[in-house]
């Protein structure tokens, strides 16, 4: 059966995993990639209704049907990392009957900084966390923070209504994460977003040259 | 006197298949629990032990307990005809589309991981194979006395791990939903041996023709869960 590449998005409660979703999905679909989504959600199936609403329906960037909502028992990391059985059921299906999609992104319930991915669910990890949570998170790590492919620090426009110093978390987020990539963005303006779009690309789908990809806050 | 090494290894098959860590989805499930729930319909302990009772001897005894019997029978006899006639029927027993889907993909989930494991089993070969090419629905009483026979789990200890993990996901559910405290689980699960013992005892040599069930307030509840707007389980 084919393999689509898998991104698993993760991160806290209100931290924009759904709204970075919204941001990246017509980046990609304007670059030409065809992506289906797969909604984890605590409590409701509302962030799914919302993006295939917005995403499918309204702008027809994807099938509705290729927006899947998953309830996780209450469980949200069990559901993407000790028993993925749901999700793997799932993707197995779109597998199945729709091999020429790209890309298949996994959104987890909100979390706590612990949170990870199975490797066999997800490919590709990113983690995201927001300003409003506090300066501290880059600092105090969790696996979530220091072992995703990609931390994304969000609403990053609250930095000085929250008191949270983004020079601070960018030199927290360098020595946590060794050196591995971390971006600043603000879903709400799209500011940082085409970079996570570029890494992507680069890294799940393998479509363009990584120089293209800055770190700038 | 003493356990073989062969006995042994059984009774860690045992272990393994009916521990909650197994992964096979089935943590997302509370049949219907969380619909009662939510409509004040469910009231503490003996709400939860009656509806407990209700699922086993009205449903998952005459139905996925008689399956898995007939097909533990019949894989020992290498009569994998037998494994999928039960799977055919287990399939149509499911009306309620939530959970015919959450019955299959455990079901299917947990072939693809005990055949991980697991390789020279013929009959766990050939189902997970009639799966992949659609043949068989995979669904999980079936699934589950394929693994228990490919690890050599005797009938009636294979139809006890069914029923103490569908009491165990059950009262799972209601600690996660408020409705009673981690004691009580434990005294819910208890209080439900007898109930298992006996369901064991009467349908551990019924034919797949004697198949029965009828609950259909569960089924409504189950229905119902379908339609909320808002919920934490798959079922």
């Amino acid at each position: 059966m084919t393999h689509i590449p898998r991104l698993g998005i993760g991160g806290p409660v209100g931290s924009g995993k759904s709204m970075l979703i919204e941001r990246i999905v017509p980046m990609l679909a304007e670059k030409g990639y065809s992506v289906s989504i797969i909604s984890n959600d605590v409590i409701s199936k509302e962030d799914a209704d919302r993006m295939r609403a917005n995403l499918a329906t309204n702008r027809g960037l994807l099938p509705e049907n290729l927006v899947i909502g998953l309830a996780t028992g209450g469980c949200p990391h069990t559901a993407v990392r000790e028993d993925p059985s749901m999700n793997l059921s799932v993707i197995e299906e779109m597998e199945s009957k729709h091999p020429d999609l790209d890309l298949i992104i996994i959104e987890s319930g909100g979390d706590n900084i612990t949170t990870t991915f199975s490797p066999i669910l997800a490919d590709y990890f990113i983690y995201i966390i927001d300003v409003a949570g506090g300066d501290k998170y880059p600092r105090k790590g969790g696996l979530g923070i220091e072992s995703c492919d990609l931390l994304v620090i969000n609403k990053i426009d609250l930095a000085s209504m929250v008191g949270a110093d983004l020079d601070n978390m960018k030199r927290d987020a360098k020595k946590i994460r060794n050196e591995k990539p971390f971006e600043f963005i603000n879903c709400k303006t799209d500011e940082g977003v085409m970079r996570v779009t570029e890494h992507i690309i680069h890294d799940v789908l393998f479509g363009s040259p990584k120089s293209a990809i800055s770190q700038k806050v | 006197m003493y356990m073989s090494i062969d006995e042994i290894e059984q009774e860690l098959g045992v272990m393994q298949l009916s521990d909650s860590f197994f992964p096979t989805g089935i943590f997302a499930t509370s049949n219907g629990l969380e619909f009662l729930f939510k409509e004040k319909k469910i009231h503490g302990m003996t709400d939860l032990i009656e509806i407990i009772k209700t699922n086993i001897i009205q449903q998952i005894g005459p139905t996925d307990c008689v399956a898995l019997a007939n097909v533990v029978d019949g894989a020992n006899k290498n009569d994998f005809d037998k494994v999928i006639e039960a799977d055919k029927i287990v399939f149509a027993t499911k009306p309620i589309k939530e959970i015919r889907n959450a019955s299959t993909r455990s079901g299917v989930q947990l072939i693809k991981c005990m055949s991980e494991f697991v390789s020279n089993d013929k009959i766990l070969n050939q189902y997970k194979d009639n799966i992949t090419k659609n043949k068989a629905h995979g669904v999980f009483p079936v699934a589950f006395a394929v693994c228990c026979n490919a690890l050599e789990i005797k009938k009636e200890k294979s139809m006890a791990m069914m029923l103490y993990g569908f009491t165990v996901g059950i009262v799972g559910a209601a600690l996660r939903l408020g409705i009673i405290q981690h004691f009580e689980g434990q005294k819910i699960i208890h209080s439900i041996k007898p109930i298992i013992s006996q369901t064991i005892k009467e349908y551990s040599n019924k034919s797949l023709l004697e198949m029965w069930q009828f609950a259909p307030q569960v089924d409504v509840v189950q229905m119902s869960h379908e339609k909320m707007d808002s919920k934490m389980f798959i079922t």
